[in-house]
């Protein structure tokens, strides 16, 4: 047990450190710790089971054991750990962390590297980005330029793990308000001994703790929400969900009694489930819109959602509590975009003026497929080289829009489109995203509806459903058909909605925010022909969020 | 005809006149009235100071006009998020006096009210860090750091 809370503390370090050191280089990287403390103290068992690690290490191991299929599914690179994120936040300034999430999807200021610890260092960030190309580009001048590089980095970031294993680098101590004293081992088996279930029911009847006074001796400042009854909370709390679910989840970190009514409160969670923004009256299980996003009406009107409001409900088996039900039962995410990265290899032609090389060039390339799903059915695709940084951010119908409109319009319309937004306003579009936006496709999704749908339009629409059962009630396979080359053809894509598989610094991740390929076809209308395209190098789509995507 | 006039008495002792049809928006007051008949006297409004008083009912005189609650129009409301533009400006105020006037309208038995007390303060916490939102709001951090970690690994998937 000790050694388990051991364990934490040390991810917590490397969680810390990892995330200051992705950022812009403003803040020094401690390196002081090195003079500190040469010998390792006796008593410590983490050194030797925790190599340094790193997101870059980990998903090589990963591969290596042959989950190939997981590679994009390691922890997302440091920066966007959410778990990194709000560990930070407790002994640095709001304002860094603000920044840290912005900055997802922006291109932050780039120097070139100079030094080979530089160049290392920009490799794991592109490896963690997984852009294998530009990775392997900046791993080899690392390698040229000083051998033994590998070490460098380790000595620069990891020191302090083996230098002085129990305590976090005195740059960080110094950083971080005196909140609580350090529990001593014996604390740290109590609370780990109690499940999480139990720890949060003991927190049924605490009052919200009010803040210590700033200036001792004097008042301390008014915490006006820790006389508000319970009942009362609960309504805040209800808001607070349906304006954002990850908000929600944040409260439950902030004092044991939200952390209470977070876990309790099934009311809420029932209301999540049903409404449309983030819960399954959003779901469509039947096709909504055509391929261009025309709504399809229907006489029939009524459409499926597996949890209608009105009617007497049963949580699906095995699922037992409302709160399971909106973590597990599937559903699209309308809050951020999916993203699929291909790297594969390919074989190059040897320069002609090469003429004494003996090994040919392998060329590694990467490509991007990004689906963002729309809670009226639609979805926009877009396959591109472009990395996320430049044209996640400007994904949209949009912009997807106004992209073809220049595309139609020549030169002199795309001069005035960009004159309209200056960069830095909120609807300013990049050159470069605009190039890939270019090439979005408009769609409509579909999730299978667990209970064959009455309604049998849709399958009367295409004679034959490549690869359907037509039994299939899975409501975790996905159906999107997009535009196709030209408007006689239709790109159909199936998938299925997976879970990640947990991690070491993921124990709990979000369910259902990988979809998985079934196939890939494009339908001819007019001749009626289907082709299939091949899987090799399809990779799972995985979910990230997009700050302020879906939120109200 | 005047509309006939009701006298509140406010915690700190000081009696607001008001509207019989403005006061009637609160639950509590209409249910008093039907119960007792109006006769004349001022009603106490213990848990209520005059300048909170004073704020409700003039969110009362502005929102008498508006249909009575029912039961599923409740629903709607609760499902829209919108505070419409008066209200925000209304709740445009410091912090304790918003949860005063949501403590109020708690126990006034003011739904609408209170929703669009509760809709502030649900906007004031959206997209804020668990700090951020002990900050605004004065909130100690009570877990240890052991509880708090475990909370954060068992909420994960709440994240995204």
């Amino acid at each position: 047990m000790a050694d388990n809370a051991e364990l934490e503390s040390f991810r917590r370090e490397w969680r810390e450190e990892v995330s200051r050191r992705s950022k812009p280089r403003s803040q020094p990287t401690p390196q002081s710790t090195q003079s500190t403390a040469p010998a390792p103290p006796p008593a410590a068992p983490a050194p030797p089971r925790l190599p340094p690690y790193h997101e870059a290490i980990h998903r090589k191991d990963l591969e290596e054991e042959g989950e190939v299929e997981e590679e994009e599914d390691g922890p997302p690179p440091a920066a966007f750990d959410p778990d990194g994120l709000a560990q930070r936040v407790g002994e640095l300034s709001m304002n860094s962390r603000k920044k840290v999430e912005e900055d997802i999807f922006a291109r932050g200021e780039e120097e070139e590297p100079n030094s080979a610890l530089e160049h290392f260092e920009r490799a794991v960030e592109k490896e963690a980005a997984g852009n294998l190309g530009d990775s392997l580009q900046h791993y080899r001048k690392a390698y040229r330029l000083d051998s033994a590089v590998d070490k460098s980095y380790r000595n620069k970031h990891y020191s302090h793990v083996w230098k002085k294993p129990a305590q976090p680098p005195p740059s960080e101590s110094a950083a971080v308000p005196v909140t609580a004293p350090a529990p001593t081992a014996a604390a740290d088996a109590d609370t780990e001994n109690l499940s999480t279930a139990e720890l949060i029911a003991s927190f049924a009847h605490l009052p919200i703790p009010q803040a210590e006074p700033l200036v001792e001796n004097t008042p301390p400042p008014p915490c006006p929400i820790a006389k508000v009854p319970s009942e009362v909370l609960i309504e805040i709390l209800r808001h607070v969900a349906v304006r954002d679910p990850a908000t929600f989840g944040r409260m439950a970190l902030v004092c044991k009694q939200f952390a209470y009514h977070f876990v309790h409160q099934q009311s809420i969670w029932k209301h999540l489930c049903q409404q449309p923004e983030f819960g399954f009256e959003g779901m469509h299980y039947a096709f909504s819109c055509d391929t261009l996003g025309q709504p399809i009406y229907t006489l029939s009107g009524e459409r499926y959602t597996p949890f209608p409001e009105g009617a007497p409900l049963e949580i699906p088996k095995p699922l037992s509590s409302w709160s399971q039900v909106f973590q597990s039962y599937p559903r699209i995410r309308f809050t951020g975009i999916y993203i699929s990265t291909v790297n594969y290899m390919r074989p190059g032609a040897a320069s002609v003026f090469q003429t004494t090389s003996w090994n040919s060039p392998i060329h590694i390339v990467t490509y991007y497929r990004y689906l963002r799903f729309y809670p009226d059915g639609s979805v926009v695709s877009l396959l591109t080289t472009t990395e996320p940084v430049d044209v996640v951010p400007h994904i949209s119908k949009e912009n997807m829009m106004a992209a073809r409109a220049i595309k139609k319009g020549g030169h002199h319309l795309r001069a005035s489109e960009i004159s309209k937004a200056q960069p830095g306003t909120a609807d300013y579009v990049p050159p470069v995203a605009m190039e890939a936006l270019k090439y979005c496709l408009r769609g409509r999704w579909r999730l299978t509806p667990p209970v064959p749908l009455e309604d049998g339009f849709e399958e009367a629409e295409f004679p034959l459903r490549p690869g359907q059962k037509p039994t299939s009630t899975d409501p975790r396979d996905l159906v999107i058909e997009t535009e196709g080359p030209a408007s006689h053809y239709i790109y159909m894509m199936r998938m299925s909605l997976r879970s990640p598989t947990p991690s070491k610094s993921h124990v709990n991740p979000s369910k259902n925010t990988k979809l998985v390929w079934q196939g890939f076809w494009s339908y001819n209308t007019i001749t009626d022909d289907i082709g299939e395209f091949s899987h090799r190098n399809d990779r799972a789509f995985v979910f990230r969020r997009v700050r302020g995507w879906g939120l109200r | 005809m005047a509309t006939p006039q009701i006298t509140l008495t406010s915690s700190d002792g000081v009696d607001v006149t008001v509207e019989r049809t403005v006061a009637e928006r609160s639950v509590l007051i209409k249910n008093m009235l039907e119960d007792l008949g109006d006769s004349g006297e001022a009603i106490p409004i213990p848990n209520v100071n005059e300048a909170v008083l004073r704020k409700v009912i003039e969110w009362c005189e502005h929102h008498k006009n508006d249909p009575p609650t029912a039961g599923d129009e409740d629903d709607n409301r609760r499902k829209t998020s919108d505070i419409e533009e008066w209200d925000q400006k209304f709740m445009q105020v410091d912090q304790e006096m918003l949860f005063e006037i949501i403590l109020a309208a708690n126990y006034l038995d003011i739904k609408a009210l209170l929703d669009v007390g509760c809709k502030t303060v649900a906007n004031m916490i959206k997209g804020k860090s668990p700090e951020e939102i002990r900050k605004t709001f004065n909130i100690q951090n009570d877990f240890t750091p052991e509880e708090e970690d475990q909370i954060r690994r068992e909420n994960e998937w709440a994240e995204e």
